[in-house]
C-alpha cells in the first residue's frame, strides 16, 4: 500500500518450493516489482508443496489433491483475497484443485474429510490466479509501461511461454481468458512494454519436457534443443519465460545439448519479472536477481549497470 | 387453356430499352433503337432508365392494354431475374440480356460492348419473329388421385400428407398389415431433441391415422400389375385376391422400402453356426420381449458385442453404407445398458457413421459406458469369439467370453417385386441406366423396338414393381446399387418417369425420421405433378412451361430417333410407325427436336428454325476487322446461370462471344452447328451439363445425346474443310462461374492460333 | 477404486492378453476413466504430443488398447510415464477427454498394482513424495539424491558425478543451498492430512466406506 493513489490490491501469495531454490530469481524479482505495479503480496503462512507433476504417482490422487487443499485452507484463513502464484506447476495444481473443489461435490467432501485430520476446512470460495494473468487483467500493459525508467533498448527477447502457464486454463473463464493456448501474446507484450524487442519466435508454447527432462533428459534433450535453436536463429539475446521448470530445463541442459548435438549454445534464460525489475531501474542483484542465472544474461546486466551508473 | 390460340393474332412487337444498372453507360441506347426501327422495322420502341420500377412496368402494361403491343421485347437484365415483374397476361415476353452479358461483363462505352448489345437485341427480335406464345395441351379428363405403393413408414406418411393436402389417396400394401418393417421395432432412434434416448415406436398411431382417414383408401394384400399412361392419366391395374381392377391415377409415390441383407451369406461372421449370433433386426424382436436372453439356452445375455458393417461396405456383399446401422446399434446398446446396468456392450466398428443428430446419440451411448472398439471384424467363431484387426494396434484381437453377438446388417432396396417367398430378388435388368446408355438410332446402332407390353400375370420374383408400359422397360430406373433414384442432390424423388416419385429407403438408405420427411417431399412432388398436368404445364425442371413438342407428320420419315432419344419415354410410335407425343410425360427439354434429322419437331416458342435464325442474326465482322465471333450455345439449367453469375461478379467476358441460351444441349440440332459454321462464326462452344455416370444433366440424357451427336460433327467439319477445334464441347456446372471467363478466353486464343474461319462472308 | 479385474480365468493359466472387462473397469474405477469412453479415436492427441517418439504408444492407441482389453500392455507401457504434461492434447481434444489426467491416474494404478518396477518416474516420484510428506516442501538435493540412489549405489554415484557440474553451478548461482532441508512448520499436520487422504483412498479401493 505504498502508493494509495495507485490503488494497490492485495493477493495471497503462494511462492511454491522452487521459490526457495531453483527459481529464487523469479520469487525475488516478482516481490521486487509487485509494489510498483500495485500488487501487495501476503504469503500463505506455512504453505506446503503442491505435488508438482509427479506427486500423484507415489502419493495417489487424493493425497496429491489434499496438498493443494491444505494450502487453500490456510489461504482462506488469511482472508478472501485472490491467491496468486507465479509457478506454472503450482498454478496448474492449485487452480485445478480449487476448481474441482468448487464444482465437484464429492471431491470437496473427500478433501475436507482429509483436511479434518488437521482441523482445517475449505469450501472453494477463493480464486487462484497466475501472476501473468493478474498482470494482464488487473495491472495492464499501460501501468507496466508507466514504471519503465530504463527501457531495455536493443535487447532482443525470445518469449518462451511453455505449456502450463497457458494450458489448460488460459482461455477458460476461471483462468481469466487472458490469452490463447497456441499463440499467446502476453509475454511478448511484457517484453515490449519494458522497451525490449520481442523477436518472432515459433516454439512459444513448445514443451521443454517438464519433469521428464528432470529425471530422463535423454528422452527430451531434442525438445530443448529446438527451443534454444529457434531463439538463436531469431537473433535473440535472451530467452524470457514465466515458468520455473522451463527456465531451469532450458538453461541447465544447454551444455548437455552441446555435448550431444555438437552445438555451442550459451543463451541466457531469464524470467519476465527480471526484465521488469531492470526496466524499472531496480538493482541488478537485490531486485532483479540476475546473479541467480547460471548463464549470465550479459546484455541485461549491462543495461542494469547503465541505469545504476 | 381455353383462350383462342394467340398465333391467330397478328404479332405486334414492341421494344423496351432499359438504361438502368449501367446499361446506358455501357452502350448507346440510340444505336439500339436504330437496330429495332431500321433493321427490324419495329416502330414501337421505348427507352426507360428504370424499366423494372413501377413506372417502367406501367409503360409496358399500358401499351399491352391499349393493344399496341403483344410481344414486348425487353432489352434489360437476364431473363432469370425480374420474371415476375415482366409477366403480362396475353403477351409473349421476349428478353434480351443487356445487363449480365453486356453492361456488367464488357468494357463500358467500348465498340465491342455496343456491338454485343446490338447483336443481343437482334437475337431477341429474331426470336420474336420466329416464335409465338405457347398454347397448352389439353387431354382432359384427368385423375387427381395419388397412388401410394407400400404401407411402411414412408408410404403411410406419403398417404397421410397427400390426404391432408386435400387429395384422394389409394394406398396399396402387399402384406396383410400396414406398418412395414417398423412394426417389429422395440423402440425407435431419437428423432426429437435432445436426441439422446431411444424413443417409443409410434408406428401404430400412424397406421391408425391412415386407416381412419376419409380421403385414404387402403388395399392390403394387393399388388400393382401394370401401369400405363402418364401423369394425370395413369391407368394402374391392381391385383387383389386374384381379381384385377384398373384405377385412374394422377401421380404415383413408390414407397416399397427395404429388406435386411440376407444374413445367410454371412457365414464368416458366425451366422448359422450358433443361434447366439443374431441380426440387428432379430434383436429388435428379442428386446421387445423383455430381458435379453441367449436364444440357445435362455441364459441372460450380459456381454453383448455388435459387429458393424456386417456385409456392408464390402465388395463381396453390399458395397455401400446403409447409414442407419450405426445409429440402430447405438440405440440397441443403450437399451441393453438401460435394462441391465450390469451388462457390458461392445460396438466393434471400422468407421462409426453418425450423421446429424446421431452424433449426440453416439455421445450419449459413450457416456452410458458402451465400449466402442475400433476394428475390422475378421470373423466370429461358433464359440462367439469376435476377432478383429485394428491398423493401429497392428494385431488381431479376439474378444472372448461373449454371451451374444449382433450383426448390424445393411438395407437392400425393394426396387423389384419380391415375389411370394420374400427372398432377395436380383437387381432389375439394365435399361436407361446411364451406366449402360441405350444405343442411339442412326448414330450408334438401330433403334430398339418399342417395349412390348409385359405379361399382366401375377408378379413374380424380380418382376417390376409397377410394370411400366414405357419403351425403356418395365422397371423403375436405378442410379446405383439398386436404389431407385435419378440424382440425390439436384432432383430428389425424381425417377426419370414423369409423375412417379420414389421415396424412403427405396431411394437411398434412411431411418424412420428421414423416411417420413422424404415421403412428405415425394407426396408434395406428386401433388405438384398433378397440378401442373391439369393446367397443361411442364414438370420439373421446366415446371410451368406451357409449350410442348409438335411433330409435323407430313415430313416425318419415321426414323424413330425422337422416340428413342426422349429421356422420359414421352414419345411412342403408333401402328403406322409415326411418333405420338404423350404430353403429360414430356419435360420439354427438346431432345426430340435436337434429334430430328428433318427438323419437323418444334415447340410454339422454340424451334430449330428459331435457333438458326437467331444464330444468323448476329453480325459477323469481316476478317479485316480482326473481331472473331464465337457462338456459345449455353444450357439454361447451369451454363446460363453460371454466365449470369460471372456478370454479377463483374468479371470481363470475352467480347467476341455471343451467347444463345438453349433448353438443353440435347435440343441442339446438328443443323444449328453447321448453319453457324457456314455463317462465318470462327468457333462454336456447346456449353452444357456433365454427362456420364455422375451426370448433372437436368434431363438425364440430354447432354449425353449432345455428346453422341457431336461425334458426327467431325464429318461435317471435314466436309466443310474446317479444323476440328472450331466446335468445342464444354461441361460446366453452376459452380464454374469464376472460371468461365478464362475458359472462353483460352478457347478464343486457340481460335486465334488457327486463324479466322475461311467461310466468313459466304453466309 | 476396486481392484482391477483379476486376469486369471479357471481355464487359462498365467495372464490373459485380452481382458474383455478391462475397458469397463477403467471407465468405472480409474479417476477420470469415464472420459476414456468419450474418445472417438481421431488421433488429435497423438498428433499433438511433443514426445510421441519416446512413447511406446500414443494416447489414441493407448485408449484403443484399453478398449481391446490389453491391460498388461497398457499398464506396462512407458506412455503413462513419459507424458510431459504439456496439455496440448487436453486443450485440442474434440471430445474434451482429459488425457493428461487419465495418464496420471493410470500411472498411479500401475504403481499400486506393481506394473512399474523399472520406470524412472515412479522412482523419482517416490523420492519427491518422501520429501514432501516428510518436510512439507520439496528439497531438490534430497529428491535428487534419493532418486539417483534408487537405481542402486553404483548408478547413484555415477549419476551424481555426471550431474555434479550442474549442481555446482546451481550452488554458485545461489539456487541450491547447503543448509538443512526447507520445511513447512506445520509438516506434522500435513502428514496427518496425507495419512487421512491415503486412508480414504484405501478404504474406497477395498469397497468399504472410509472411517
Amino acid at each position: 500500500m505504498s502508493d494509495p493513489k495507485a490503488g494497490a490490491k492485495t493477493y495471497t501469495y503462494y511462492p511454491g518450493c522452487s521459490s526457495q531454490a531453483s527459481a529464487i530469481h523469479l520469487d525475488k524479482s516478482l516481490r521486487a516489482v509487485a509494489p510498483k505495479l500495485g500488487i501487495a503480496l501476503e504469503e500463505i503462512e506455512d504453505w506446503n508443496c503442491c505435488g508438482a507433476s509427479v506427486g500423484h504417482v507415489e502419493g495417489g490422487a487424493l493425497p496429491q489433491t489434499a496438498l493443494s487443499g491444505r494450502n487453500l485452507a490456510k489461504a482462506r484463513q488469511q482472508g478472501s483475497h485472490d491467491v496468486l502464484t507465479a509457478c506454472a506447476a503450482c498454478y496448474l495444481n492449485t487452480h485445478g484443485v480449487n476448481e474441482k473443489i468448487k464444482q465437484d461435490v464429492r471431491t470437496r467432501a473427500r478433501v475436507n474429510q482429509a483436511l479434518g485430520a488437521a482441523d482445517l476446512k475449505y469450501d472453494g470460495d477463493l480464486n487462484v490466479r497466475h501472476a501473468c494473468e493478474v498482470l494482464v487483467n488487473d495491472v495492464g500493459l499501460e501501468r507496466i509501461k508507466g514504471q519503465v525508467v530504463n527501457p531495455l533498448k536493443g535487447l532482443k527477447v525470445a518469449g518462451y511461454v511453455g505449456c502450463q502457464t497457458v494450458r489448460p486454463f488460459a482461455a477458460t473463464q476461471s483462468g481469466g481468458e487472458y490469452d490463447t493456448y497456441d499463440q499467446p501474446e502476453f509475454l511478448d507484450n511484457f517484453a515490449e512494454a519494458c522497451g525490449a524487442e520481442a523477436v518472432a519466435y515459433d516454439p512459444k508454447t513448445s514443451c521443454c519436457g517438464g519433469s521428464v527432462s528432470v529425471h530422463s533428459p535423454d528422452k527430451t534433450l531434442h525438445l530443448i534443443k529446438q527451443i534454444v535453436e529457434a531463439a538463436v536463429e531469431a537473433g535473440a539475446d535472451v530467452i524470457a519465460t514465466p515458468c520455473p521448470l522451463c527456465q531451469q530445463n532450458v538453461e541447465m541442459y544447454q551444455d548437455a545439448i552441446n555435448k550431444k548435438f555438437g552445438t555451442s549454445f550459451n543463451l541466457p534464460v531469464v524470467f519476465y519479472s527480471q526484465l521488469m525489475a531492470v526496466a524499472f531501474g531496480m538493482d541488478a542483484k537485490a531486485d532483479a536477481a540476475l546473479d541467480a542465472n547460471m548463464i549470465a544474461p550479459v546484455k541485461l546486466v549491462e543495461l542494469a549497470k547503465k541505469a545504476a551508473g | 387453356m381455353s383462350a383462342a390460340p394467340a398465333q391467330a393474332q397478328a404479332k405486334k412487337p414492341g421494344v423496351y430499352l432499359c438504361g438502368g444498372c449501367g446499361i446506358a453507360q455501357a452502350t448507346p441506347l440510340d444505336a439500339l433503337e436504330k437496330v429495332a426501327s431500321k433493321e427490324y422495322k419495329v416502330a414501337h420502341c421505348r427507352k426507360h432508365d428504370f424499366l423494372c420500377g413501377e413506372a417502367g412496368v406501367k409503360l409496358i402494361r399500358d401499351d399491352i392494354a391499349a393493344g399496341t403491343v403483344n410481344q414486348p421485347v425487353i432489352a434489360a437484365c437476364s431473363s432469370r431475374v425480374n420474371a415476375d415483374r415482366f409477366r403480362f397476361d396475353g403477351a409473349q415476353v421476349i428478353r434480351a440480356n443487356l445487363r449480365e452479358q453486356v453492361a456488367w461483363t464488357q468494357e463500358p462505352g467500348s465498340e465491342d460492348a455496343a456491338m454485343a448489345a446490338a447483336d443481343y437485341l437482334r437475337m431477341a427480335l429474331t426470336e420474336a419473329r420466329k416464335s409465338s406464345p405457347p398454347v397448352a395441351y389439353d387431354i382432359a379428363p384427368y385423375s387427381e388421385r395419388v397412388l401410394v405403393v407400400g404401407g411402411g413408414i414412408s408410404g403411410l406418411t406419403a398417404a397421410r400428407e397427400a390426404a391432408e393436402a386435400g387429395y384422394q389417396v389409394l394406398l396399396v400394401e402387399r402384406e396383410a398389415k400396414l406398418g412395414g418393417q417398423s412394426l417389429a421395432w422395440s423402440k425407435r432412434m431419437p428423432h426429437l431433441p435432445p436426441y439422446r434416448e431411444p424413443r417409443a415406436n409410434d408406428i401404430e398411431a400412424l397406421v391408425k391415422a391412415v386407416e381412419s382417414h376419409p380421403a385414404i383408401e387402403v388395399r392390403r394384400e394387393c399388388r400393382v400389375v401394370k401401369t400405363s399412361g402418364g401423369p394425370g392419366k395413369f391407368a394402374v391395374e391392381l391385383s387383389q385376391g386374384g381379381a384385377a381392377r384398373e384405377e385412374a391415377i394422377g401421380a404415383i409415390v413408390v414407397a416399397t422400402g427395404w429388406r435386411p441383407y440376407d444374413p445367410n451369406k454371412l457365414g464368416h461372421l458366425g451366422y448359422g453356426a450358433t443361434p447366439d449370433v443374431v441380426t440387428g433386426v432379430a434383436l429388435e424382436g428379442m428386446l421387445a420381449k423383455g430381458p435379453l436372453v441367449r436364444p440357445s439356452d435362455g441364459r441372460a445375455a450380459k456381454l453383448v458385442a455388435f459387429v458393424q458393417c456386417a456385409g456392408s461396405r464390402d465388395p463381396a456383399h453390399l458395397p455401400y453404407c446403409s447409414s442407419v446401422c450405426c445409429g440402430v446399434s447405438i440405440k440397441q446398446a443403450l437399451q441393453i445398458r438401460q435394462s441391465d446396468p450390469d451388462s457390458s456392450v461392445y460396438i466393434v466398428y471400422d468407421e462409426l457413421r453418425t450423421p446429424g443428430t446421431a452424433e449426440e446419440f453416439y455421445r450419449a451411448a459413450q457416456e452410458a459406458g458402451v465400449v466402442f472398439v475400433k476394428g475390422k471384424v475378421k470373423g466370429v467363431g461358433a464359440d462367439l469369439t469376435v476377432t478383429y484387426d485394428d491398423a493401429l494396434l497392428g494385431q488381431s484381437v479376439p474378444m472372448q467370453g461373449l454371451d451374444l453377438v449382433v450383426l448390424a446388417t445393411g438395407m437392400v432396396p425393394n426396387a423389384t417385386e419380391l415375389g411370394d417367398s420374400g427372398e432377395a430378388a436380383p437387381l432389375p435388368p439394365a435399361d436407361i441406366n446411364p451406366l449402360s446408355p441405350i444405343p442411339v438410332a442412326g448414330y450408334a446402332a438401330e433403334a430398339p423396338a418399342a417395349q412390348a407390353a409385359a405379361p399382366a400375370a401375377a408378379a413374380t420374383q424380380g418382376a417390376s414393381l409397377l410394370n411400366l408400359q414405357y419403351r425403356q422397360g418395365p422397371h423403375l430406373p436405378i442410379l446405383a446399387d439398386g436404389f431407385a433414384d435419378s440424382h440425390f442432390i439436384c432432383f430428389p424423388y425424381e425417377t426419370r418417369r414423369s409423375g412417379i416419385y420414389a421415396c424412403g429407403p427405396l431411394r437411398r438408405p434412411m431411418d424412420m425420421a428421414e423416411s417420413a420427411e422424404d415421403a412428405t417431399g415425394a407426396a408434395l412432388k406428386a401433388i405438384q405433378a398433378i397440378r401442373n398436368v391439369v393446367e397443361g404445364r411442364g414438370l420439373h425442371p421446366r415446371s410451368g412451361d406451357l409449350s410442348f413438342p409438335k411433330i409435323g407428320l407430313t415430313t416425318c420419315t419415321k426414323c424413330r430417333r425422337c422416340t428413342v432419344e426422349c429421356p422420359f419415354g414421352a414419345i411412342d410410335e403408333n401402328e403406322q410407325g409415326q411418333p405420338v407425343v404423350n404430353p403429360s410425360r414430356c419435360r420439354r427439354c427438346g431432345t426430340c427436336m435436337g434429334a430430328c434429322p428433318v427438323r419437323t419437331i418444334s415447340f410454339d416458342n422454340y424451334s430449330v428454325e428459331m435457333l438458326t435464325s437467331m444464330i444468323k442474326a448476329v453480325e459477323i465482322p469481316d476478317e479485316d476487322a480482326e473481331k472473331p465471333r464465337v457462338l456459345v450455345l449455353a444450357c439454361q439449367n447451369d451454363a446460363v446461370p453460371a454466365l449470369d453469375m460471372a456478370g454479377i461478379a463483374r468479371s470481363r467476358l470475352n467480347p467476341y462471344v455471343r451467347i444463345v441460351p438453349v433448353r438443353c444441349l440435347g435440343s441442339v440440332s446438328l443443323v444449328c452447328v453447321s448453319e453457324a459454321l457456314s455463317s462465318g462464326y470462327d468457333g462454336i462452344v456447346l456449353m452444357g451439363c456433365k454427362s456420364g455416370d455422375d451426370y448433372q444433366c437436368h434431363f438425364v440424357k440430354g447432354s449425353a445425346m449432345a455428346q453422341e451427336r457431336l461425334q458426327k460433327v467431325g464429318e461435317t467439319l471435314k466436309s466443310m474443310a474446317l479444323e476440328k477445334e472450331r466446335v468445342r464441347p464444354m461441361e460446366v456446372s453452376i459452380a464454374d462461374a469464376a472460371r468461365l471467363p478464362k475458359l472462353l478466353d483460352d478457347y478464343l486464343a486457340e481460335i486465334d492460333k488457327i486463324g479466322p474461319s475461311p467461310l466468313k462472308g459466304f453466309g | 477404486m476396486s481392484a482391477a479385474p483379476a486376469a486369471a480365468s479357471a481355464a487359462s493359466a498365467g495372464r490373459r492378453q485380452y481382458d474383455l472387462g478391462f475397458a469397463r473397469w477403467v471407465y468405472q474405477h480409474v479417476e477420470g476413466g469415464d472420459k476414456v469412453a468419450m474418445c472417438m479415436q481421431c488421433g488429435m492427441c497423438s498428433g499433438s504430443c511433443p514426445i510421441g517418439t519416446a512413447m511406446d504408444h500414443g494416447p489414441r492407441k493407448l485408449f484403443m488398447m484399453i478398449r481391446a482389453g490389453m491391460k498388461e500392455a497398457v499398464l506396462t507401457s512407458n506412455t503413462i510415464w513419459n507424458c510431459t504434461q504439456c496439455y496440448n492434447c487436453v486443450v485440442r481434444c474434440p471430445r474434451k477427454v482429459p488425457v493428461t489426467a487419465i495418464l496420471q491416474s493410470l500411472a498411479t494404478v500401475a504403481v499400486k498394482e506393481g506394473y512399474a518396477p523399472t520406470q524412472s518416474t515412479p522412482k523419482f516420484s517416490k523420492a519427491f513424495w518422501l520429501s514432501v510428506a516428510r518436510f512439507g516442501r520439496t528439497d531438490e538435493r534430497l529428491v535428487t539424491a534419493l532418486y539417483y540412489f534408487s537405481h542402486g549405489l553404483k548408478e547413484g554415484i555415477r549419476r551424481a558425478l555426471e550431474n555434479l557440474p550442474i549442481a555446482l553451478r546451481m550452488i554458485k548461482a545461489g539456487r541450491m543451498h547447503l543448509g538443512l532441508p526447507h520445511r513447512a512448520k506445520g509438516a506434522a499436520d500435513l502428514r496427518a492430512i496425507l495419512a487421512k487422504a491415503e486412508d480414504i483412498e484405501r478404504a474406497e479401493r477395498a469397497g468399504g466406506k472410509p472411517s
